[in-house]
């Protein structure tokens, strides 16, 4: 099999046992790796109700017939498990030196079960597998950790570790790797400090298969060289993603106080020229053409690497508009090891709680070091309010009480990304939709919104677009995996996937054959949340209840008085339903499972819930 | 008239502004002020105005905010 190592490596952390497990050319044909694997793996293997912080869990580390050979962006992972957010499919995806070190080990994906005696490490080389103890990074954060195994075995492995914040299975505890790479917010992290495992190391020397190894190296090359000279063209990494920070400021759509504001006028403190001011140094993922890391220091002379969601969320969401004080913020996040996303949306939410009465308590919008010291307590779960609060907003707000869930910012229980969406439809759909929770990666559709259609609409065009979007991104990239950026930002044609993927495996598809794949794995991944929440409805696919609410109208501005509408939220949900084949509580049809290859799987969930 | 134009992301280093008052004349429209910037109307980029978005020909009026942007897509 050529562009799949055809192999899988199984780790039992109970045993202390390893096995290689062979994969069949039909398997790699009908999921391709990443994503597809990792939602396939899960749903035959967990049963259903088990604790996401128990032994039964299991860790995947997932990776697809591109990945990790020299082509635009192709150093990034895929990590998946039952999430400890949400209860549902979670997974995440980072850049890493594991996904070309796992793929040169021979191996297609990893997967971790049971738990360790004791904290462990995980070195893989090729056919080693090393179950080494981890006491002395213990209770350490991920940059002394990294340090350590660097120190170890050098600085050409591939890591993925864990802070204090996964060790304490804070529920959004994200797995980390490199300088300030990060994934799998919907609780990775804390999936693998359940299992005492502090870190996977990997080295790996054999090649990796591919069908024309010449052409890939050829055209590989040429494109990483092609796609940075359009970085450099267009400029879009001076600013990064945090260009987008002034703009979604001027079309009310950041994240101010809560999500309460959509503007401000200090937000121009944190945008894109101020960053690019201030930056020291730009790191990114293996094989990055447009390298989007921009580093500055935090107000403690730390390295603090930085993007628009850690930015929106930890600065202008709690009205912190100092550009070094979110930087501490983010390095705490890092060191920690917790998503600095869900990590801005709870302390944003806790300070909002306390400001409507629905809690006691001194945190305030402002207050960086509050902010800090909150971190703290979060990543180690200390007393009552950094126990409950390392829980996520919503469990926060189901113990507050007081109406506060109606601006805890979540879709599942898992928190929303860094855009305003009280009056932006689609986006808000993007939300409500998302496989894993609010997360803006698998569709963004705001310059549509604003651009193609009217922001005011509610159209099956916004819910088609929706649908288009995650098919690439939650789809396509995921399981190929590589980075979605030269295609999303810089106009590198999807063309190219296609032509990676032949020059992989040999295959010649289109990207029509790769839409029925998303389709399939979207519905897999609805299957393993219906079995997980049987008495599923459309609900679960609306966004935060004060998005609706009129009280919480901007008072000013662009979109004054203006806030989303049930009736037309669900009508434009129904599209999405419609065109997808899904019935009306958001679950794929028997017909759209049988259209999809998903019979076996529809009869396997048909036991814990109803398929109609 | 008096319009403020504000230039986001790339488009400041590449059209040499962050954010200026423009005198322009009256009746200038949305595509009028992105070529009076000197930015090529095949460039893609999202141009709104007052945080609305606006209509290549509509025209501009005495005050007006007009942000012109490339195309962000989330990342």
């Amino acid at each position: 099999m050529n562009g799949w190592t055809g192999q899988i490596l199984r780790v039992n952390l109970t045993a202390k046992t390893f096995k290689k497990e062979s994969f069949s050319e039909e398997f790699a044909r009908k999921w391709i790796g990443g994503r597809g694997f990792a939602a396939k793996i899960l749903f035959d293997e967990l049963k259903p109700g088990i604790d996401p912080l128990g032994p039964d869990n299991k860790f995947i580390v997932a990776l697809g017939p591109i990945a990790g050979i020299p082509a635009p962006n192709t150093g990034k992972a895929v990590v998946a498990g039952k999430s400890p957010m949400t209860g549902g499919y979670g997974d995440g995806n980072l850049g890493t030196r594991v996904a070309e070190q796992l793929r040169k080990a021979g191996y297609d994906a990893l997967i971790v079960e049971g738990k360790a005696e004791r904290p462990t490490m995980l070195y893989i080389e090729d056919d080693k597998v090393e179950f080494l103890p981890a006491d002395a990074v213990w209770g350490q954060g991920t940059y002394a950790t990294n340090d350590w195994i660097y120190a170890k075995y050098g600085k050409g492995v591939g890591v993925l570790n864990i802070g204090q914040g996964g060790e304490n299975m804070v529920r959004y505890a994200v797995v980390r790797s490199l300088e300030g790479r990060a994934g799998g917010r919907t609780g990775m992290g804390a999936v693998m400090g359940s299992k005492l495992l502090k870190a996977v190391v990997v080295k790996g020397t054999k090649p990796i298969p591919q069908a024309d190894p010449q052409g890939m190296k050829k055209i590989g090359h040429d494109d990483l060289r092609e796609v940075h000279e359009i970085d450099k063209k267009t400029g879009w990494s001076i600013q990064s993603t945090n260009g987008v920070l002034a703009w979604c400021n001027e079309v009310a759509a950041l994240p101010v106080r809560n999500f309460r504001k959509t503007h401000h006028p200090d937000a121009w403190k944190v945008d894109g020229e101020r960053l690019n001011n201030a930056r020291i140094a730009t790191y990114g993922c293996p094989n990055c053409t447009m390298r989007c890391g921009i580093t500055i220091h935090d107000d403690e002379g730390r390295e603090s690497e930085l993007d628009y969601e850690n930015i929106g969320l930890l600065g202008p969401n709690l009205e912190i508009f100092d550009l070094p004080q979110v930087g501490s913020l983010n390095y705490l996040c890092d060191e920690y090891g917790i998503d600095t996303m869900s990590a801005g949306c709870v302390m944003s939410f806790y300070a909002d709680a306390i400001d409507h009465g629905a809690v006691a308590g001194d945190f305030k919008f402002g207050d960086a070091p509050g902010a800090k010291k909150l971190l703290g307590l979060i990543a180690r779960r200390e007393g009552e309010i950094g126990n409950l609060l390392a829980e996520g907003s919503l469990r926060a707000a189901r113990k507050f009480g007081n109406g506060s869930e109606a601006y805890a910012m979540q879709v599942k229980g898992l928190e929303v990304a860094a855009y305003n969406c009280k009056f932006i439809p689609g986006m808000a759909l993007a939300f409500g939709v998302s496989p894993i929770g609010a997360h803006h990666k698998e569709a963004w559709v705001i310059t549509f919104e604003l651009k193609q259609t009217l922001r005011e609409s509610y159209g099956p065009e916004k819910a088609k677009k929706v649908i288009e979007l995650q098919r690439i991104r939650g789809g396509l990239f995921e399981y190929m995996v590589s980075c979605r950026f030269p295609w999303i930002e810089l106009g590198w044609s999807l063309e190219n996937y296609p032509k990676y993927f032949k020059l992989a495996t040999g295959l010649d598809w289109t990207l029509d054959d790769f839409w029925t794949i998303s389709d399939r794995i979207y519905a897999l991944m609805k299957l393993f949340w219906l079995r997980e929440y049987p008495q599923t409805d459309r609900k679960l696919d609306y966004p935060p209840a004060v998005w609706f609410d009129p009280t919480n109208a901007d008072t000013e501005g662009p979109i004054a008085g203006k806030v989303l509408e049930y009736d037309k939220y669900d009508g434009l949900l129904q599209h999405y339903y419609d065109i997808r084949g899904y019935d009306k509580r958001g679950i794929p049809t028997k017909a759209t499972l049988e259209r999809l290859g998903l019979a076996e799987e529809a009869k396997a969930a048909e036991k814990f819930g109803s398929v109609t | 008239m008096k319009v403020t134009v504000k230039l986001i992301g790339p488009f400041v280093q590449a059209f040499g502004f962050s954010e200026k008052e423009m005198n322009v004349p009256a009746e200038t429209t949305a595509d009028g002020l992105v070529a009076l910037v000197n930015i090529d109307k095949a460039r893609p980029k999202i141009v709104t105005r007052n945080g609305r978005a606006v209509a290549p020909d509509e025209a501009l009026a005495d005050g007006d905010r007009v942000v012109i942007s490339p195309i962000y897509s989330g990342g």
